[in-house]
């Protein structure tokens, strides 16, 4: 059975598709067989992968279960590596969900027929409190929240955990897009270090930025920079709190 | 109908990795990855599982994988830093690998049967967008046999295709094939290497033979092929790589022994008798091993309850078996067992030829009539003796009516092909359902007895009266599976005497 890790945060622009792409990418060059499923009708793990964001039937037919997921998946340039692409029609997913019997656990189904082909699945979600993010807090093992350190992230992060319970997933958050130069990045980081926080922490670098010109992931083309070292530590930390199942 | 489509390509003679690079790039829009040496292991068990299941398993870069054996596509795989001499699928790590091959092995062992060295240069076809829609690699291969001696086997073209590119896919094997003028490879480069002076694999039991041959021609043959079978697996039985090596060489020696004494009249009577000792000497000398390993293999099966108490048990079963195979080595490696297949094969070896026919009625009758007069015999007297077994009978009876099921199951595996429609496969379906029963109610009175004459040694090892109490309870536990056995011989040997029904048999094998 595979690990379902969703990268996930209700703000947009924090940092979550760069972490799905690079934590994918990290796993599947550590021998997993690892699936990516964009989404976020943006698109954004989708282009970076240069793969065309368009699902045969788009996403209604998927969560209505009518869809052979298998044959809408893609190989990555990489070993291991595949992505569920995302499609335009993802944007209106909430409505296509509310449709279902149901709901929350629409994308758990999606993943079922593939759960024994990849040891771990990666989501990465749209940002927003909806019924796409509920049925993923269902289908995910643990949540990968990526958090700027600044004066709301300590609310937001236990404002995230009283919604997902104490039934639902793991939450993992880490600090991204860190400042270090930044008085009020340190101080935050000081104050919510070691209250659930990963150690691993993302710098804000202009490498993460290069992903979108250089279409892959940070690992591939700047492997020795501080933004691709400090997520070999976060994939580190991650996988010794969710090994392969 | 179109074969499955072809995932490597032979390059043109005299071409190299080069010039094979210059044609596809011609054609398609590809990037260039550099040009490097590959070292290659490849597995499998010795009776060819992985390549009859379409898969390969390969030691390369630090890794070990399942794969595809025509695009080398990972199907699993796991970090191994040095190619192992030998592993078994069960010991490997949980995981996508030990899950795919476990099945696909059982018992069996994985063992190296081909190394090979490349040059190779990967290349990816790309889109429009920069994304690789299809892997190709060019590469030259080279077998390395004993003494790093490499024999060079055909240069190739393999293609892996990336999931959900299936257009592109097409599309580049319509390039390699009308615009590169590569043909696909008949044999894939594992099969090429195994071919080209790889291990040696087991020969097939199952020889083709006429119905209207003479009887000595095709016995000789079926003989021929049962002795290369057990030299086939005597040095992976003598090395103990796995236990079906020595289960393989005995159902051969069996099957020589059945053929022996059933088909006797195809032999001149003296040199026969002479054979016949020494066969049943060699069947006997490995017969303890054999019994041992069944218990080692079957050991965790029973003892699942008691795992922890029966340790001491466990241990003394290990040495005991150790020592069986020591002596059961020294057997194999005897002269007497050397002597004993050197003049078996001069004898097959002469045997059409031998002059006079009137020491041996059957040699010049066709082999479909004496095979099969002794088919209907078998069956006529395991009916006969069947019918008579009652619920009050002894265990006796029951053990010799296994020894003729086995007679007939290996005439009708050796000579089945001989004759017209299905009534052959399916006598032997249904003996295998009564030998099933017969054989689980013997091997359970063998195990509780061995069991029990262990018990002084056990008793005298430490922790050896915890032992002894939970292998009570393990005899108990051989003899209910051993009453079960017997409760389900009636229904079984109803089945069996019912189909195929006399008149069939005696039919089809008149």
């Amino acid at each position: 059975m595979s690990r379902v890790l969703a990268t996930y945060n209700i703000k947009g622009g924090v940092g979550k598709t760069s972490a799905a792409v690079n934590l994918a990418y990290l796993a599947a060059r550590d021998g997993a067989r690892t699936l990516l499923w964009d989404l976020d009708p943006q698109g954004a793990s989708t282009y970076l992968f240069r793969i065309k964001p368009k699902v045969k039937g788009g996403g209604r037919k998927l969560v209505r279960g009518r869809s052979d997921v298998e044959r809408l998946i893609k190989g990555t340039d990489h070993d291991r590596l595949d992505l569920l692409p995302a499609d335009f029609s993802y944007r209106h997913m909430d409505l296509a969900l509310d449709e279902t019997k149901r709901p929350t656990r629409r994308v758990a189904k999606v993943l079922a027929p593939i759960a024994g082909e990849y040891d771990y699945v990666f989501l990465d979600c749209p940002p927003s409190i909806s019924l796409v993010s509920e049925s993923v807090f269902e289908a995910a093992d643990a949540l990968l929240v990526p958090l700027i350190p600044a004066t709301l992230s300590s609310r937001t992060f236990e404002q995230l955990k009283k919604v997902v319970g104490r039934d639902g997933p793991q939450v993992l958050a880490f600090f991204s897009m860190v400042d270090g130069r930044k008085r009020l990045h340190r101080e935050v980081m000081e104050s919510l270090g070691g209250n659930g926080v990963l150690r691993a922490a993302i710098p804000a670098a202009s490498d993460v930025e290069r992903m979108g010109v250089r279409r892959d992931a940070l690992p591939v083309f700047a492997p020795r920079g501080r933004a691709a070292l400090a997520y070999d530590d976060l994939w580190r930390e991650v996988r010794e709190r969710m090994p392969a199942g | 109908m179109p074969g499955p489509a072809a995932t490597q390509y032979l390059l043109p003679d005299g071409m190299r990795l080069a010039g094979a690079g210059d044609v596809l790039a011609a054609h398609l829009v590809v990037q260039n990855g550099s040009v490097r040496a590959a070292d290659r292991t490849f597995y499998d068990t010795f009776d060819a599982r992985l390549r009859d299941a379409g898969a390969a398993l390969v030691h390369a870069d630090g890794r070990l994988a399942l794969l595809d054996p025509g695009s080398f596509a990972e199907r699993a795989g796991e970090p191994c830093a040095e190619p192992p001499g030998r592993l078994f699928a069960a010991e490997l790590a949980p995981g996508g690998l030990r899950d795919l091959l476990a099945p696909l092995t059982g018992v069996r062992a994985l063992t190296p049967v081909a190394r090979v060295r490349s040059r190779e240069r990967a290349m990816r076809v790309l889109n429009d967008d920069a994304k690789t829609v299809v892997r190709l690699t060019v590469e030259e291969p080279a077998l390395v046999g004993p003494g790093r001696r490499r024999t060079p086997l055909p240069p190739r073209v393999r293609l892996e295709p990336v999931r959900g590119y299936d257009k592109a896919l097409r599309r580049v094997r319509g390039v390699l094939e009308n615009g590169a003028g590569l043909r696909p490879a008949p044999f894939s480069l594992v099969d090429e290497a195994r071919a080209a002076g790889g291990a040696p694999c087991a020969p097939p039991a199952r020889v083709p033979l006429r119905p209207g041959q003479r009887a000595d021609e095709a016995v000789a043959a079926v003989l021929h092929r049962m002795l290369e079978i057990v030299e086939a697996n005597l040095p992976g039985t003598i090395a103990d790589v796995d236990s079906e090596f020595l289960h393989d060489l005995r159902v051969a020696v069996r099957r020589t022994r059945s053929v022996q004494r059933r088909l006797a009249a195809v032999f001149p009577p003296e040199p026969l008798a002479h054979f016949r000792d020494e066969f049943r000497w060699l069947q006997r000398a490995s017969g303890p091993a054999r019994d041992l390993d069944v218990y080692v293999l079957e050991f965790d099966g029973f003892a699942a309850a008691h795992r922890q108490r029966l340790e001491p048990l466990r241990g003394l079963l290990a040495a005991h078996r150790r020592a069986a195979h020591r002596r059961m080595v020294r057997a194999l490696r005897s002269a007497r067992a050397a002597r004993l297949l050197s003049e078996w094969r001069a004898f097959l070896d002469d045997l059409p030829a031998a002059a006079a026919d009137s020491d041996r009625p059957d040699a010049a009758r066709r082999v479909d009539a004496v095979a099969g007069a002794e088919i209907r015999s078998v069956h006529a007297r395991m009916l006969r003796a069947g019918a008579a077994i009652g619920d009050a009978s002894p265990p006796e009876p029951l053990h010799d009516l296994r020894k003729r099921g086995k007679e007939l199951r290996y005439l009708l595996e050796l000579f089945g092909g001989l004759y017209p429609g299905r009534v052959a496969g399916e006598m032997v379906r249904s003996l295998k359902s009564l030998q099933d029963a017969l054989g689980r109610f013997q091997d359970r009175q063998v195990q509780a007895a061995t069991l029990r004459s262990l018990g002084d040694e056990v008793a005298a090892l430490d922790g050896g009266a915890d032992a002894l109490m939970a292998m009570g309870l393990l005899v108990e536990r051989l003899e209910e599976e051993q009453a079960a056995a017997r409760a389900e011989f009636a229904e079984r040997f109803a089945a069996f005497a019912a189909h195929p029904g006399r008149a069939l048999v005696r039919e089809t094998f008149a």
